[in-house]
């Protein structure tokens, strides 16, 4: 069962997210700002990292080029997510550090899309 | 004569011989020459004596006396023959050639030891007095002695009689001219000091200095001079010289009194009786005048006068003389009127410009070629602190630059040179303060001759303060729109994954019932979230915040790309895409998101009002612009609806928005995109027969602003 760490610090959408990720069978931790997801990040050993942008104390692409500068989760799969719909914040993730990134709201199933593809095969 | 001492010897008496004659002939043409080829007093006075004391004539004591009109006294002027003093004057009734001053004839007196009135040394001798007379009066006479009685005859007395005639008349002829030289030089100096005057004196106080000089070179009683006033065309009286009355002001009609009629006919004009000319005026019927003589004043054929000259005493009559003498006068009193003409208006225009440049509220400084100031205006003074005193001699860029300003300034000045520069900067005050100006400089050329730059300085400060805060508003309005994007989506982000959430849920435990209420908060909150995004985005493309990316793509990719995304759309209303846009289409270099996000605007829109039709997308090259054209077979537009289709917040009908959905926006938005691209989008539709947008871009991009 893949491990997700979702770090966003919006209650709802975190509650939201999680909850539907586990019914398409994730195992999903949860951090609540980019400081504590840089430090479970480094501590928990996740299969995909889904990084909000807009974070307090550091913000997603800081904590995404942290994770990226620890031995532990600098080939972790990160996935960033925003809600602005802006040219060049595609770009912007994917210089930090990001594999992919997608836009708020969410839709399901391409983010799934998105998050099998840069997971490992799943055992058969 | 006293004190004289005589030398002449006796005159020896000669046979008359022909060899004696011939000399005497010659000797009379010489001393006749000398006479007329005399050019002042002195030099026919030398002429005369020298002439006669030739050797063929034979006269050794010979003096010219000339009469001083104050004390009659007889003054020597030249002599002969005499050692005593060479400016000697003798009382009025003393000496023999009293007589001749006397009565004007010639007198002999043969034996001077007779005389009671001989006042000379002589103990005996001869005497001859010949008087000198011009125009007929006796002016002088010529003393001819010797020292043997009874030495002159007849012979004698015309030879010095012709001589004294010929002398008489080359004397009047050297007075004549010196008087006019005399005058000449008095106009010369007259028109000087008033040429002197023009610059401080009124025009009236000129022309009565000169009408009074006239009268009185003239002998007349007294003058008038009236100025042409080319306004109303009257000659309008200007000055005014003793004519028993002051007529200045008065007014001639051209035509009206003997000023009148010369204004009409140019030409001068003598009337010997005033009261009996048919042209007299009645402003004058009270006048005690006899003869008149007036003259136009005329510059080339132009006239800007007339000055008339009048007499009281009814024996003076103008004549040709006088008309002369005035003719001297009026093209000088012509140019004086003419001066001053000229004079007033380049005061009137300078006093114009001066006024333009002082009350502009410009600050402007005019310097000269070594960039130093020659003048400022009040609002330069405002604008810098400095008085035009102060900045006056002081090289401009030193007063009013900083380190930082210094290097554009000069180049400023130094093309301003030339040719007319614009810029804006920053300028010191006098106090050191800061002052942001716009900067024009212009060269000042007066007959070719570059004089120096002048420079105009307008403060800005407020202007740029105005624009600071325009900008600083405008920021916090994008910010704004920005921060309430983000606010409004996210809780619409956690509303519509809520309702998939819940509908995931109930679709698991069999509660399929629930499915279309959540499927429609699901769609209704899309629509929100489309909403907010058009808002969002139009708000940034007004506030002129969307800037165009430019890259080069192949279009071929975007039209894949565009239809892949709307086929869904498309299908929905069982219409079909047809897309032709052949891989030779080629490249473009602009921005490839608004182009996307444009065709999607149009494809869904077509999809949205047409169903079991046919949605095309046609890409073709024309030059240097693609066209892509997005048709219909829909519902289509009347032209009362096409003309509104491009503004905001508008659909061809209001229950449009609620059959079809959309936020109105869509179209705007489009066209506002392809604006800013550099090109246009446009509508070509009837109602029932479906609707062509047409977007025509450049093929690369150029830089364009906000719309």
């Amino acid at each position: 069962m893949p491990r997700i760490l979702l770090v966003e610090d919006n209650e709802m959408n975190r509650d939201m997210l999680s909850r539907r990720l586990i019914r398409k069978g994730f195992e999903v931790d949860m951090a609540v700002d980019g400081k504590a997801g840089v430090e479970k990040g480094r501590a928990g050993g996740y299969d995909l990292i889904l990084m909000d942008m807009s974070l307090p104390e550091i913000d997603g692409w800081e904590a995404t080029r942290q994770l990226r500068a620890s031995p532990e989760t600098k080939t972790v799969p990160i996935i960033a997510l925003t809600a602005h719909a802006m040219a060049g914040d595609r770009e912007k993730a994917l210089e930090a550090g990001c594999n992919d990134y997608d836009t708020k709201p969410i839709e399901l199933d391409r983010l799934l899309g998105k998050m099998n593809a840069l997971l490992p095969p799943k055992p058969a | 004569m006293p004190k004289a001492r005589r030398t002449a010897k006796p005159r020896a008496r000669r046979s008359p011989r022909v060899s004696h004659l011939a000399h005497r002939q010659r000797a009379l043409l010489r001393l006749s020459t000398g006479i007329a080829g005399a050019h002042d007093e002195a030099g026919i006075f030398d002429a005369v004596v020298n002439g006669l004391h030739d050797e063929a004539l034979g006269y050794n004591f010979l003096a010219l006396f000339l009469v001083d009109p104050t004390t009659r006294e007889r003054v020597m002027q030249s002599f002969v023959g005499w050692s005593g003093d060479p400016r000697l004057r003798v009382a009025p009734n003393a000496g023999l050639s009293a007589q001749a001053i006397a009565d004007g004839k010639l007198h002999y007196t043969p034996d001077v030891t007779r005389e009671r009135n001989y006042v000379a040394s002589l103990s005996s001798g001869s005497e001859v007095d010949v008087p000198l007379k011009v125009d007929g009066v006796t002016v002088g006479v010529l003393v001819v002695e010797s020292s043997e009685p009874n030495a002159f005859n007849a012979e004698d007395f015309e030879i010095l009689t012709a001589a004294m005639d010929q002398a008489g008349i080359a004397l009047a002829r050297v007075r004549l001219l010196s008087e006019e030289r005399r005058r000449a030089d008095e106009h010369a100096a007259l028109f000087d000091s008033m040429t002197a005057m023009a610059g401080d004196l009124e025009l009236s106080r000129v022309l009565q200095v000169v009408l009074d000089r006239a009268v009185a070179l003239l002998s007349s009683t007294g003058g008038e001079v009236a100025i042409f006033d080319e306004a109303s065309q009257d000659l309008v009286i200007s000055a005014s010289a003793n004519i028993g009355k002051d007529s200045t002001g008065t007014r001639l009609r051209i035509g009206e009194g003997a000023m009148g009629h010369v204004a009409r006919t140019l030409e001068p004009i003598i009337i010997p009786s005033y009261h009996e000319w048919l042209g007299q005026s009645p402003k004058y019927a009270d006048w005690v005048v006899h003869s008149v003589m007036a003259a136009p004043l005329l510059i080339g054929k132009r006239l800007v006068g007339a000055i008339a000259m009048v007499h009281s005493d009814p024996e003076r009559v103008y004549g040709a003389e006088d008309l002369r003498l005035l003719n001297l006068f009026s093209p000088q009193i012509a140019v004086a009127i003419e001066n001053a003409r000229l004079f007033t208006e380049s005061q009137r225009q300078k006093q114009y410009f001066s006024e333009l440049v002082g009350n502009s509220p410009v600050a402007i400084v005019t310097l000269d070629t070594n960039k130093t100031v020659r003048s400022c205006n009040p609002a330069f003074e405002r604008l810098f602190g400095y008085r035009q005193e102060e900045a006056v001699g002081q090289v401009l860029d030193d007063l009013i630059t900083t380190e930082a300003t210094r290097h554009q300034a000069e180049e400023y000045t130094r093309e301003a040179l030339d040719r007319p520069i614009a810029g804006i900067g920053q300028r010191r005050r006098k106090d050191g303060t800061l002052v942001d100006v716009e900067v024009l400089g212009v060269p000042v050329i007066v007959d070719g001759e570059h004089v120096g730059p002048m420079a105009l300085y307008h403060d800005i400060t407020e202007l740029l303060r105005a624009r600071q805060d325009a900008e600083a508003a405008n920021r916090a309005k994008s910010q704004f729109l920005a921060n309430m994007s983000h606010e409004l989506r996210t809780p619409l982000n956690a509303i519509l994954g809520y309702a998939e959430l819940v509908r995931e849920e109930a679709e698991d435990r069999g509660l399929k019932e629930f499915t279309p209420d959540l499927t429609r908060i699901a769609s209704a909150g899309r629509h929100l979230l489309t909403l907010i995004n058009d808002v969002l985005d139009l708000s940034k493309i007004e506030a002129g915040k969307i800037e165009l990316v430019a890259a080069s793509f192949p279009v071929r990719r975007v039209v894949d790309e565009v239809t892949a995304t709307v086929q869904p759309l498309v299908a929905r209303k069982h219409n079909t895409l047809s897309v032709r846009c052949g891989d030779e289409i080629g490249a473009m270099h602009s921005d490839e998101t608004r182009l996307r996000q444009v065709l999607f605007n149009l494809l869904s829109n077509a999809s949205k009002f047409t169903e079991r039709g046919t949605i095309g997308l046609e890409v073709t090259r024309a030059g240097e612009e693609m066209m892509f054209a997005v048709s219909d077979t829909g519902i289509g537009m009347t032209p009362g609806q096409q003309a509104k289709l491009f503004e905001a917040f508008v659909q061809a009908d209001a229950s449009i928005t609620s059959k079809y959905g959309g936020t109105g926006l869509g179209l705007a938005i489009s066209r506002r995109l392809c604006r800013l691209m550099g090109g246009d989008v446009t509508v070509d539709s009837a109602l029932g027969r479906g609707t062509t947008f047409t977007v025509r871009l450049p093929i690369t991009a150029r830089a364009a602003g906000a719309d």
